[in-house]
């Protein structure tokens, strides 16, 4: 970037007025493991704190003000392993600045504008294997003083000013040194002597790192002889030309690794053909990695230096002239990564052992290739369309342990995997399977470790979908369905699996035994189903059972008495995202949240769906007492209605006793218009008429009687008349006893209304007349009459003359009694 | 334009992070362009730090190799790095996407593979559909974040084109 300038004028005040606005702050660092690890990040420190325990091993001090490391900075740290200096504007390094960091590991400098580097400044370090010096403005390697870090394997000086590729001799001091990260320096030629220290030190083996340098010449024979682990050369050659004649260059190198091509935004070459390669014939090469070329490439010629290389890796290259590859390569492994084939390759390669196929263009079909050595496929992400899958007669290999089909279009089950037992990964996800559940799709596959199926529109209705699956220790089948959303027993035979994962299925119900045989799963994952209870019988099996997630279903309750046959293995339980009912009704399970607290998974983020008061509220806060609180209003409420009814119920039974009650108070004694009330069955009508009211209503002294037929006033209720005009206007009552009396149900009303108003009026106010001998069978049924007449006196009504007048005389006598002196009683008697 | 472009750049690659104090103001909102009928303004939403961006040639008839630049200083080390974008207008959504930008293997872009505390500068095309922006406001959220779903960087972009 250029930069006018002027613009400092405006800068240097900016930065000023910016950094007056941030004043200086203690914060305290961040303990991310106590004692061990402390982040310190952007918290404006202007020196090293030193509140810090001294057994601190990981140390971030990135984004703050330090400035200037003097020597023993960190002497309070004698432990650390990890120090984060990335943008702490140092501008200087003095010496002996890390001394004592005998442990120290990792020390990262990234950013600082260092300007001066003491000779001494690394000095000590005795354990450092990684050293990040990333835009710290190093102009060469020869003046970095770190000749003595015996243990360094990583050295990364990428993005600095770097212009030659010399390696200092002090290289020769460093044996264990493996990475080299050069790139996004100046470095533009590379000549023999730059290389001096590889030709004479053969042991090291490194991995070196040039992309991003604007190379252009690299000397011919600076290589020969050299064994290097890796090279990459990406983005580091401005024309197809300059990368022609620096890979020339190369010739004599012998590398495990080479890595060549641009990077998308890093792009120079724009005519890139295949003549650029050629010079590849003269390296040895292991594996060889091109990527990020914009040009199309036409032809397989491209790779006629490459034949012999083990492993091919060509990632983002336009090979859509390309229409496969022959049996002239010995590769061994072949990746192909978003490379625009229009067409699914031709392959026939017989020692390929390991071929990948992804991010290609949508609407690929799969063709089938000869690939008798392939172990490992992977042909995920290509919208790739397959009509027959899959059996040996589609890759004319019986080796094949790992099939990855994942992130494609439709893929048609038709064959059972025959001449594919030795299958060990299977992954489907995300395609779209058919005829899935219409057979035991799996049979054959006898070895079969892996299975993912997740989200491929599968319906399971067929309950042998998985058999054979003997092996099988991990099944994901997350975003399926099954049939009616229950979960039926289709997990037979699977005693190794230890992983099963079934979210997002839609799942209701779980059958009872369904889980039966899987007594090594340690994860079940039931989580984003439509699970309304926790249904805990169906786990009750799972011996092994580590970790069961329930969370994102709607899960109200669980049944109390199940929660018992939870699986003791259990260590992880999630029910979080449910819509629990925080009710009394399930107050034993809410109680069991409580306790089982240690075992639930972010219980504090279990909230309450219901009732509409609660929602929100989480399931722990949930109290008892509201439920105890409930309880005694309902025993409460319980009693009170027990007693209005009981109430009511005696006011039904007594009503008329009380209108007695009430009659009683209301009438006083004295006033009384009849001398007695005469209780009798209409049948002895005659004797009444004849005999009692002759005697009694015109002898001397004469008493007034009230007789229903007579003196009843029309009209009113028979009832209220018995008590008004009978009861309440008497002085005495007379009850005349027959057979008659006891059959009739007015008479034995009338009796007992007169036994509750003696007992209110406490006198003595019953006269017993007995008519006739009454049948003892019919007198037993009352009672109370009974044992009234046993106990009593009474009248009996005899025939005989002198009988008769011993009777009224007895009668007169009673009927006297309380009777009060009226003036019109004293004339009638004169 | 492009002078305008470099003190963007420098101020924001430059100003030094925010001490993540909470009663902080918001940070300002800037001008990535505006010319042909159109205007694009965004406001960091990442609480730790401002970015620079700028498009080149804007207009209302978005090429399809739109031009920006973007400098940023990585807080986060970036071995995978992912691209969403939720584009609003009227309070409705009309797009969500979640783009892949760097992965482990054999990145695509230079920058990938970055570790925290080294400068990214962007300079360069992005692939988009180059269709004509109908009249109108639309907001969109940017949000760049790592493999671990910590945020890289973050922009409330609102684009006017009339």
């Amino acid at each position: 970037m250029m930069f006018p300038s002027h613009l400092a004028g405006t800068l240097i005040p900016a930065m000023a007025f910016l950094s007056c606005l941030r004043p200086e702050s203690w914060e305290p660092c961040m303990e991310v493991v106590p004692n061990i690890t402390y982040q310190c990040m952007d918290l404006n420190l202007y020196k090293i704190p030193d509140n810090l325990p001294s057994s601190t091993k990981n140390l971030d001090l990135s984004f703050n003000h330090l400035r200037h490391l003097g020597s023993h900075s960190f002497s309070n740290f004698p432990e650390l392993q990890v120090l984060d200096l990335s943008r702490c504007e140092i501008q200087v390094i003095e010496d002996d600045a890390y001394q004592s960091l005998n442990h120290l590991s990792t020390l990262i400098l990234t950013g600082n504008p260092i300007q001066s580097l003491a000779l001494g400044a690394f000095s000590g370090l005795p354990s450092l294997q990684k050293l990040v010096a990333v835009e710290t403005n190093l102009i060469s390697l020869e003046n970095f003083p770190i000749g003595h870090l015996k243990s360094l394997k990583e050295l990364n000086v990428a993005h600095n000013f770097i212009h030659s590729f010399k390696l200092p001799g002090y290289f020769s001091n460093l044996p264990k040194l493996e990475h080299l990260d050069l790139s996004k320096n100046n470095i533009q030629n590379i000549y023999h002597k730059d290389l001096h220290i590889l030709h004479q030190n053969s042991s090291l083996n490194l991995s070196v790192d040039l992309s991003m340098n604007p190379i252009v010449f690299i000397q011919p024979g600076s290589f020969k002889g050299i064994r290097l682990h890796e090279l990459t050369l990406r983005s580091s050659f401005d024309s197809m030309n300059i990368m022609k004649t620096c890979i020339q260059g190369l010739a004599g190198l012998e590398v495990h690794r080479l890595v060549l091509g641009e990077f998308r935004n890093e792009r120079n070459m724009n005519d890139f053909d295949k003549s650029a390669l050629e010079g590849l014939c003269n390296l040895v090469i292991e594996e060889f990695s091109l990527a990020n070329l914009e040009e199309s490439l036409k032809d397989a010629e491209l790779f006629h230096c490459l034949t012999n290389v083990s492993a091919i890796s060509l990632v983002s290259l336009g090979l859509y002239h390309l229409k496969g590859f022959h049996n002239k390569y010995g590769w061994r492994s072949l990746e192909l990564v978003n490379c625009e084939f229009e067409q699914f390759p031709t392959l026939e390669l017989f020692s390929l052992e390991r071929f990948i196929l992804t991010e290609n263009k949508d609407g690929l079909t799969f063709a089938e290739v000869t690939l008798p050595s392939l172990e490992y496929l992977d042909l995920s992400k290509n919208g790739l369309s397959f009509k027959g899958c899959c059996s040996y007669d589609d890759f004319s290999t019986n080796r094949l342990t790992h099939l990855d089909l994942s992130f494609n279009g439709v893929i048609i089950m038709s064959s059972n995997f025959l001449g594919l037992e030795g299958l060990q990964h299977l992954d489907f996800r995300h395609s779209n399977l058919k005829q899935a559940s219409d057979f035991s799709v799996f049979l054959s596959l006898k070895n079969l470790r892996y299975l993912d199926i997740s989200y491929t529109h599968t319906r399971v209705v067929f309950h042998g979908i998985f058999a054979g699956l003997v092996s099988l220790e991990i099944l994901k089948m997350a975003g399926n369905s099954f049939q009616d959303n229950v979960l039926p027993d289709v997990f037979k035979e699977m005693n190794n699996l230890t992983f099963l994962d079934l979210s997002a299925c839609q799942l209701e119900q779980v059958t009872q035994e369904v889980f039966n045989s899987l007594s090594s799963l340690r994860l079940l994952n039931m989580s984003h189903n439509n699970l309304l209870t926790l249904d805990i019988l169906p786990y009750k099996s799972l011996q092994s059972l580590h970790v069961l997630d329930c969370s994102f279903n709607r899960i109200v309750a669980s049944k109390n008495q199940e929660l018992q046959y939870f699986p003791s293995s259990l260590t992880f339980l999630n029910l979080t995202q449910n819509d629990f009912a925080c009710v009394c009704e399930h107050q034993s399970f809410l109680q069991w949240v409580k306790d089982q607290r240690q075992l639930l998974v972010e219980a504090e983020q279990m909230l309450c769906a219901s009732p509409l008061d609660m929602r929100g509220i989480p399931v722990l806060s949930f109290r008892n007492a509201t439920c105890q609180m409930s309880k005694t209003i309902i025993g409460v409420s319980v009693v009170t209605l027990l007693v209005v009814s009981v109430v009511l119920v005696l006011v039904y039974k007594f009503y008329f006793h009380l209108m007695l009650l009430a009659g009683c108070k209301k009438h006083s004694r004295g006033e009384s218009t009849y001398d007695a009330f005469v209780i009798y069955s209409s049948q002895d009508e005659d004797w009444v008429r004849n005999e009692l009211v002759k005697n009694l209503e015109e002898g001397v002294p004469p008493f007034r009687l009230c007789l229903h037929y007579r003196d009843f006033i029309p009209g009113v209720a028979i009832a209220s008349n018995i008590i008004q005009e009978g009861f309440h206007k008497s002085r005495k009552v007379i009850v005349v006893v027959s057979n008659h009396f006891l059959q009739s149900r007015w008479c034995i009303f009338e009796y007992e209304i007169a036994q509750t108003w003696q007992f209110l009026s406490s006198r003595a106010g019953i006269i017993f007349i007995v008519l006739q001998k009454v049948e003892k069978s019919l007198l037993r049924q009352q009672v109370e009459l009974y044992c009234l007449l046993k106990r009593n006196t009474y009248l009996e009504w005899e025939d005989s003359v002198l009988g008769r007048h011993i009777f009224w005389r007895r009668l007169r006598k009673a009927l006297l009694d309380g009777k009060p002196w009226s003036p019109e009683g004293t004339e009638g008697a004169e | 334009m492009e002078g305008f472009t470099a003190v963007l750049l420098i101020w924001t690659l430059i100003a030094p992070g925010s001490s993540g104090g909470s009663g902080r103001e918001a940070w300002p909102t800037h001008l990535a362009c505006r010319e042909g009928g159109l205007e694009v303004l965004y406001q960091s939403c990442d609480p730790l730090q401002d970015f620079g961006l700028s498009m080149d040639q804007c207009s209302k008839q978005l090429k399809s190799n739109l031009n920006i630049r973007f400098g940023i200083i990585l807080r986060e080390d970036i071995k995978e790095l992912f691209l969403d974008i939720a584009l609003t207008a009227k309070g409705s959504s009309i797009l969500n996407y979640s783009y892949p930008i760097c992965e482990e293997d054999q990145p695509k872009f230079s920058f990938c593979g970055r570790r925290k505390g080294e400068q990214i500068y962007y300079a360069g095309p992005v692939n988009n559909l180059g269709v004509d922006i109908p009249k109108g406001e639309y907001q969109v959220l940017l949000e760049l974040y790592t493999e671990s779903r910590a945020t890289v960087a973050c922009a409330n972009a609102t684009i006017i084109s009339f």
